[in-house]
């Protein structure tokens, strides 16, 4: 059994390499179930690298340095020190455990220590026992085929386009000076041109964000044709144009494991109420994995989303269920060019959630929502429960009556998810809202409702410098409204937002405070 | 806070307001709720005459578990107008324990001992689409507020006395009615225990 174990060692280049030659020259007892892989530096590791061992079926995963102050590039064990914290923090949310990855470092002349430590983590990873990781092989294939592709542009359409080019004069990457435009990808997959840049890159700088869908008079759904293309050609890709090194992607499969004992809701403040017998459920999707995952670089805290939608429910009396093994929605899998993984997820959430008998889903996660709503429904995955977003949910009980908002002096703006957004009773819904709140002011950005511009991003799927010039773009229009409070209803417009605002050189001339709307509603409502 | 009147043997119920507004019909929908379908004793003043057209024009309910000697109403336990005049006549009359439901952009109460109840019946009304449903908006906030009747007996006697045809729309009517006065409850059984919280 314990032979089974399989610890992978990332081993710097440096001074502990040189500790574990010594341990190599005198023949020491190594343990067996080490995997040694040597690097240039502990540095260089990165969250998606020690993440990726676990999601491809390794029991333990040990990173060791050098000595702080003897790191050869300077920072290097800092750096490493910090990704295994945020990947040890995610480990612990799913139930791996953080025991699981171990840092140490070590100077030249250790080989001793070295020893005891490797012998010590065998020990404490042979403890815990296999991972309850089943790991997901992907499978090379070479792109997309002629026949995928002629079904998949029969199925949205594709043929009705009338290369009008209004949907490149609309879309925000074109905009953003890119080489891109729908309408090309279009004509390329129609002449057959599959293996040009115009199918196999473009296809993953498409946001998906829909703009195009509404401006198109043939009305093709551009976003679903890109979305398909993307599963039909995902696996010839390895994984290029997926951000943060595809940790998400990475994370999302792992969550197909049936068996992963995930402690999804363990930071919930007590002030939050639920109650395990209830027949609504609160799904709250990734934000502790966000809040995770940045929480060293952007400071993001999109869990008091989640609370607050909670604390937003209990105030109409309602304490909602938490599934405590929530997995992801699987929306990114999806739209990332991974299907069966999609699949995966969704059966396993909706067979949990049909479990706990409950009748009713609420998210405050437009993602969720799309997912659960649609793209379940429309992949065959029946939900038979109602799915509500807490818009609705809040719209509907405020509606009521003798509810009230206490005055505030911001002077709010809205970003709109093109997830909700993108039809005009997703307009409508946080709009309402919006106006009941008692604030200085409430001004519109430029582009607005079916019209508004995404915040840069989407499936972790293509970032680059121009998804950064859409944000600032974006940043700079909410800016011009004169408001101090940029009020969005997604966890990913925040993360996506903040991260255009380190930019070190515009500095404070696109710097905004950030709240969801769902906690602006909660912090603010009361009875009257 | 439970205002469920059954408790009282005796609840003299005083609607008022313009002519036209439905007053009486919403008299005669509450009182037949209460006798036809919750089987109890009530009876229906009407005044109208010279004020029927615009003047003021009131409908006075009892309700009572045992037989009713005198069908007018002295002291209205439950005061709901929908206009100031109505408010104005009868405030004078109104005892320590009485309550006052009034619609909040047609009365202006001053400052009473009264426990007041107000309501932009006339406003949802129109949102609903039909300005002459305020009368049903506001039997609908009585019934939450003051448990006259029972909820049932109301929305079928609301569908017995409304034009045939409008039910679905005056059953939704009600129905919002309600959901306010639950609310306007809830709202400050909360402020109350907050209230209290505070406090202590």
């Amino acid at each position: 059994m314990e032979n089974d174990l399989k610890i992978i060692l990332f081993l710097c280049n440096w001074s502990p390499h040189a500790a574990f030659q010594s341990l190599q020259d005198t023949l020491a007892a190594l343990p067996r179930e080490i995997r040694m892989v040597r690097i240039p530096c502990s540095g260089r590791i990165t969250k998606s690298l020690l993440f990726k061992a676990f999601e491809t079926g390794a029991d333990g995963v040990a990173l060791v340095g050098c000595e702080p102050g003897t790191c050869r590039y300077g920072i290097g064990t800092s750096v490493a020190e910090r990704n295994v914290e945020d990947t040890q923090g995610i480990l612990e949310l799913l139930g791996v455990g953080q025991e699981r990855l171990g840092f140490a470092a070590f100077y030249p002349d250790q080989p001793a220590e070295l020893l005891d430590f490797l012998i010590s983590f065998r020990n404490r990873v042979a403890e815990l026992g296999k991972t309850p990781v089943v790991s997901t092989s992907i499978e090379e294939q070479d792109g997309v085929s002629a026949g995928s592709s002629a079904s998949i542009m029969a199925a949205h359409n594709i043929f009705t386009c009338q290369d009008c080019g209004k949907c490149s004069s609309a879309c925000p990457v074109a905009l953003s000076g890119k080489p891109f435009s729908p309408r090309a990808i279009a004509n390329a997959v129609a002449s057959g041109e599959l293996s040009s840049p115009a199918v196999t890159e473009d296809i993953w700088s498409c946001l998906t964000c829909g703009l195009c869908y509404d401006r198109c008079p043939s009305a093709v759904s551009f976003p679903e044709f890109v979305r398909d293309m993307r599963n039909a050609g995902k696996k010839s890709t390895n994984g290029r144009f997926e951000a943060h090194e595809g940790f998400f992607q990475s994370l999302m499969r792992t969550m197909t494991s049936p068996g992963l004992p995930v402690r999804h809701w363990d930071w919930l403040p007590e002030d939050a109420q639920t109650d395990a017998g209830s027949k609504i459920l609160f799904f709250g999707g990734c934000s502790p994995y966000f809040d995770t995952f940045f929480r060293n670089h952007l400071g993001v805290r999109t869990t008091e989303i989640l609370a607050d939608s909670i604390r937003l429910l209990n105030f109409f009396d309602i304490n909602p269920a938490i599934m405590p093994n929530e997995r992801c929605c699987g929306h990114d899998l999806l739209w990332s060019g991974d299907r069966d993984n999609f699949l995966k997820l969704a059966r396993l959430n909706v067979e949990f959630i049909s479990d706990m008998g409950i009748e009713e889903v609420v998210t405050a996660c437009p993602e969720c929502y799309r997912a659960f709503s649609r793209d379940y429904p429309e992949h065959g995955i029946e939900t038979g429960f109602k799915v509500t977003h807490i818009f609705e949910l809040a719209e509907r009980e405020i509606s009521k009556g003798a509810v009230g908002f206490k005055k505030s002096a911001r002077k709010i703006t809205f970003q709109d998810p093109c997830r909700l957004s993108r039809t005009t009773e997703g307009c409508e819904l946080p709009r309402n809202l919006l106006n009941r709140l008692n604030v200085r002011a409430f001004t519109e950005m430029q582009d607005r409702g079916l019209s508004s511009q995404c915040c840069g991003n989407c499936a972790w799927t293509g970032c680059d410098s121009f998804s950064k010039a859409m944000q600032v773009k974006r940043l700079r229009q909410a800016k011009e409204t004169g408001s101090d409070l940029l009020v969005t209803a997604c966890p990913k417009c925040q993360i996506h937002l903040k991260c255009a605002m380190e930019d070190p050189l515009l500095g404070d001339e696109i710097r905004m405070e950030i709240m969801d709307l769902t906690s602006m509603v909660a912090k603010n409502i009361q009875w009257e | 806070m439970d205002r469920n009147s059954s408790a009282k043997s005796k609840l003299e119920i005083l609607i008022t307001g313009f002519g036209g507004q439905g007053i009486v019909l919403a008299g005669q929908v509450l009182g037949m709720a209460a006798s036809l379908i919750d089987h109890k004793e009530s009876t229906l003043t009407q005044s109208y005459g010279p004020e029927a057209r615009g003047g003021a024009c009131s409908a006075q309910v009892i309700i009572a578990d045992s037989t009713i000697h005198f069908p007018y109403v002295r002291n209205p336990d439950i005061l709901v107008c929908m206009s100031q005049a109505g408010y104005d006549k009868y405030a004078r009359q109104l005892n320590q324990d009485s309550i006052v439901l009034y619609d909040q952009d047609m009365v202006r109460t001053p400052d009473i001992s009264a426990d007041c109840f107000p309501i932009p019946a006339t406003r949802i009304a129109e949102e609903l689409g039909r300005k002459m449903m305020a009368n049903i908006v506001i039997l609908g906030f009585v019934t939450a507020v003051t448990g006259a009747a029972s909820v049932e007996a109301m929305i079928k006697s609301v569908c017995d006395s409304v034009p045939s045809g409008t039910e679905d729309a005056n059953t939704a009517a009600f129905n919002k009615g309600y959901e306010f006065g639950m609310a306007v409850l809830k709202a400050r059984r909360k402020k109350a225990a907050a209230a209290k919280g505070g406090e202590s």
